[in-house]
């Protein structure tokens, strides 16, 4: 008889929270609430009589807790009540074993003639040699070209290029595909990264890899769209509300755009934490040279990555620690992996090791720079260049070698002083007292310092012709 | 029925599993979530799919989804669990990926998020639940709060300057995208079984391949409706139904689609995308054209949109770097898409160039009249202007060191039967002006552009001709 093989309900009180849906839903009146309040819960649970119930399963079906009304089975179930429930039903979610890595594959790659190709191709070009067939943007001047070439490459490569509804979702599409472990990034210009810090924040949080690269424009607000190293700061100091760090990598040619999109995926991944790339609008749109690498990188996956499968479902994405003593623990863990980027500060020091005169300029001010260096030099002034290869950890070892001897510091950049602040915060961070007076060589609005400007500045001096 | 295996045996993410945590959900008595877990926990289970799901939880009351999930969980900002869950999809594409999102989540700070998944229509599973009310900020007003509903934020009942609730099942059937949608509730044991197929029916067409499904659940929340549990589902069932209505609001047959390829990382395949070529070109040069500078020459090419300028600029680059020097160039345009602005800095030099910029060139290719006039002035001393006279009829005064160039590159072009090549025309005149690279290294780099359109090779290779023969002609 199918009726009688059918299993009545039954209850551990403290699972049930006494909302009563079962109370309703039973036919024949079996279920009441009690008249007593749970102790150990502080609520009231319903009590079952089954002397009429025909086991028909509508109260369990109305049951919304997981181990609320159950099938009451035979033989040894019976005694559930009297046992303690954490000794019932086991204490890990799983006995999968743990994940491991699947490591990357690093595969040749022809040589050819250099390309001559624009900044944002070479950064893009850069990302599918790293491995990263998942881009997704929101088109925005000047860094649009780089989405354009993912558009029409990845589908040649079955990889995925989506165009967002907004940046918003962009970078939430790039949460997705990181928390599966593979490398994602898009392209953004000042506007656009404003709208994705959001979405990086959450990624620091939940340790996820990510390649933003940033060709920045003028601003505040839509400001214009030419070049501007206008996100220093933001970068630097600002990805989003929280505890944030990530590692700022400033290129200033061609050839650099897709060198330091390679190594922004690599380092993603070391250190499972957003990578941003800041171009600049110049950079960004410039063709020039570019050698491409001798390799490719098949990614594996990392055993973090979340999948459905019995070993990596233990895995979870989340930026959530609703413990206070969790969270703080997370941030000291945070804050030890933003140490240990402080190993990745990279840097050029050109002409710097007899310098009296030290530039420091990023992105291509630094090109100019290098340029205002060789003319000063030809006049006889002992100029050098430094240049911040990574903004955020700043190079302030390297930094301090190139002051050596040098009894002026002029800072070349097209921002209101964002690149000085990080010079100054590097130097105070290093216990640095005594340094030369910083001078400056500022423009803004989209015009970049121009080599007459730095020669000009640096020789208004006097005494600094030898 | 008994617990889906797909729940954990043991809730070790509810603070750490503590007492009671382990085994009771967070949600209030006689919540809707609940009931809306179990179903969805037990569709997985019946598919047979745990290996192959991947949950993402949203912001709201529903944020611990992966407390009680034992399957891939990812936890998303406020309002974008439908990308998360896109970007999982597309990075894993045999992933059964469900969205579970509640109504402020889903209809207002992801409505962008949520109306364009859905038009996507890429196979994914959303899970809405709405329960008129914000659960987890303590009762405001949702974005699906009725009319007259009084909350936190409309203390006076929901009225028309609030506007009105967003039927999201509506809208979402409304679109092209979705195959599956439709809208149902738990008040009573008849809706909890459509609520229960509901689910089940969209996480199969997921799992076949067919599309992207959305199911709306009317669920209650009896702590900020200030009602017993029972009440509030005579409320679901009174008020909120008639609003929105159940039922199924779209089903479409639809064959399986969504079998993407797994990615190629063949190196051969990613050099031809990139048009890398193998062989080093033949060059031309005998060294660098120090007749016109010793390190570094500084060009602009000055047009509007259309005329070429950039592909011209591109092409002494090109050039530049066939024959071994570094170069660069950078395009600057106007607002308009066409016929606005168009100028091009380009360098040229022996090691490497240092100013991409110039703002004072050596030579100026001006494809017309304002052009001439806005960047005519700011040539160097000594420098060179090409421009087409076929459009500026008066070249304004420059400085007498100046060597100008009228050359009629349009009039050229257009006898030619095709004016596009005007800037091709204007690059034999820079050849023959200037003699910054033998004709070979130009030609060279036009044949290279065009290597895809062999076609076209001769109409150019003839304007170039002509663009010299002009500037020979002005010589005599």
């Amino acid at each position: 008889m199918a009726l009688k093989e059918r299993p009545k309900p039954f209850l551990l009180p403290e699972y049930c929270k006494g909302c009563g849906r079962c109370i309703d839903a039973c036919a024949k009146d079996c279920i009441t609430l009690s008249d007593q309040v749970n102790s150990l819960t502080g609520l009231i649970p319903v009590v079952l009589d089954l002397t009429n119930c025909n086991a028909c399963g509508l109260c369990m079906d109305a049951c919304p807790e997981p181990y609320g009304l159950r099938p009451a089975e035979e033989g040894p179930h019976q005694k559930f009540e009297l046992e303690d429930p954490a000794k019932l039903f086991g204490v890990r979610p799983s006995d999968a074993p743990e994940p491991v890595d699947v490591p990357a594959q690093v595969l040749p790659l022809a040589a050819t003639e250099p390309l001559v190709i624009k900044g944002t191709y070479a950064s893009a070009i850069g990302a599918i040699l790293a491995g990263c067939r998942h881009v997704y943007g929101y088109p925005i001047t000047p860094s649009t070209e780089g989405a354009e070439l993912m558009a029409r490459f990845l589908p040649k490569l079955d990889g995925t290029f989506l165009q967002a509804v907004s940046e918003v979702a962009a970078v939430n599409m790039m949460y997705g595909t990181a928390g599966a472990g593979l490398p994602t990034m898009t392209f953004t210009s000042s506007p656009g990264f404003s709208l994705m810090l959001e979405g990086v924040s959450y990624m620091i949080g939940s340790e996820l890899p990510g390649v933003f690269v940033d060709v920045m424009r003028g601003g505040p607000g839509l400001g214009n769209i030419a070049p501007e190293q206008s996100d220093i700061k933001l970068a630097c100091h600002g990805l989003g509300h929280g505890n944030t760090q990530a590692i700022v990598l400033a290129p200033s040619t061609p050839q650099e755009m897709l060198d330091l999109t390679i190594l922004a995926f690599e380092l993603s991944f070391k250190y499972r934490n957003p990578v941003v790339i800041l171009s600049d609008g110049y950079l960004g749109q410039m063709t020039g040279k570019v050698k491409l690498p001798g390799t490719l990188r098949k990614p594996g996956v990392p055993k973090w990555a979340v999948y459905g499968d019995a070993e990596h479902r233990k895995n979870v994405i989340s930026s959530i620690y609703l413990t206070e003593s969790d969270l703080e623990a997370h941030n000291v863990h945070l804050n030890s992996k933003y140490e240990a980027m402080g190993s990745e500060a990279r840097s050029e020091a050109y002409l710097c090791d007899d310098a009296d005169v030290v530039l420091v300029a990023c992105n291509t001010p630094a090109r100019t720079a290098k340029g205002a260096v060789q003319e000063l030099r030809h006049q006889g002034v002992k100029a050098g260049l430094f240049r911040p290869i990574t903004l955020w950890p700043f190079p302030i070892d390297a930094l301090k070698s190139a002051l050596q001897g040098a009894s002026r510091l002029v800072v070349v950049e097209a921002s209101a002083g964002q690149l000085e602040d990080e010079v100054r915060l590097a130097l105070s961070r290093a216990g640095v007292r005594d340094y030369p007076e910083i001078e400056s060589v500022r423009r803004m609005g989209g015009i970049l310092p121009q080599q007459d400007e730095i020669t000009t500045r640096v020789l208004s001096r006097k005494g600094v012709l030898a | 029925m008994s617990k889906a295996s797909v729940i954990y045996d043991k809730f070790d993410r509810h603070s750490h599993a503590q007492g009671l945590k382990g085994h009771a959900t967070h949600y209030c008595p006689g919540c809707g979530h609940g009931l809306a877990h179990k179903f969805l926990a037990e569709a997985i289970d019946e598919l047979g799919v745990q290996d192959r799901t991947v949950a993402v939880s949203p912001v709201g009351c529903s944020v611990f989804l992966y407390y009680y999930f034992d399957v891939g969980n990812t936890q998303a900002a406020h309002g974008r669990a439908a990308v998360v869950a896109l970007g999982h999809k597309f990075a894993n594409p045999n992933s059964v990926v469900v969205s579970y999102q509640g109504d402020g989540d889903l209809a207002s700070i992801g409505l962008a998020e949520t109306i364009a998944t859905a038009q996507l229509g890429a196979p994914i599973t959303v899970i809405f639940i709405n329960n008129a009310i914000y659960g987890m900020t303590g009762g405001q007003m949702a974005p699906t709060t009725l009319m007259g509903q009084s909350s936190s934020t409309s203390p006076t009942g929901r009225n028309i300057s609030n506007g009105q609730p967003m039927k999201m099942a509506e809208i979402i059937a409304g679109l092209d995208g979705p195959i599956y949608v439709e809208r149902v509730a738990l008040y009573d044991a008849k809706q909890r079984i459509r609520a229960k197929k509901a689910i089940q029916k969209a996480l199969r067409l997921q799992v076949e391949g067919r599309g992207y499904s959305f199911i709306e659940v009317l669920a209650e929340c009896p702590t900020h409706l200030k009602m017993s549990p029972e009440e509030t589902e005579m409320w679901v069932r009174d008020f909120m139904q008639p609003v929105f209505p159940l039922g199924v609001l779209k089903d479409m047959t639809v064959d399986p689609w969504f079998k993407p390829n797994p990615p190629s990382f063949d190196g051969n395949l990613i050099l031809s995308l990139t048009g890398a070529t193998y062989e080093h070109p033949v060059r031309h040069c005998e060294g660098f054209p120090t007749h016109l500078a010793p390190h570094d020459i500084s060009l602009k090419l000055a047009g509007s949109g259309g005329d070429g300028a950039q592909t011209a600029a591109m092409l002494i680059a090109r050039s530049a770097i066939n024959e071994g020097f570094d170069a660069t160039h950078i395009p600057s345009y106007g607002p308009e898409s066409r016929g606005g602005t168009s100028y091009a800095d380009v360098h040229v030099a022996a090691e490497e160039v240092l100013n991409p910029g110039s703002p004072n060139p050596q030579v100026l290719i001006a494809f017309n009249a304002p052009s001439l006039a806005k960047f005519g002035p700011s040539v160097r001393k000594g420098g060179v202007v090409i421009y087409d006279s076929t459009v500026v009829s008066e070249a304004p005064v420059l400085d007498p060191s100046i060597k100008v160039f009228p050359v009629p590159f349009t009039g050229i072009a257009t006898d030619l039967g095709k004016a596009v090549v005007k800037n091709i025309v204007a690059l034999g005149a820079l050849q023959a002006a200037t003699g910054i690279f033998p004709k070979e290294t130009f030609l060279t780099a036009i044949r290279v552009a065009l290597k895809d359109k062999c076609a076209l090779v001769p109409l150019n290779e003839e304007a170039f001709a002509w663009g010299i023969k002009s500037v020979e002609a002005l010589a005599q």
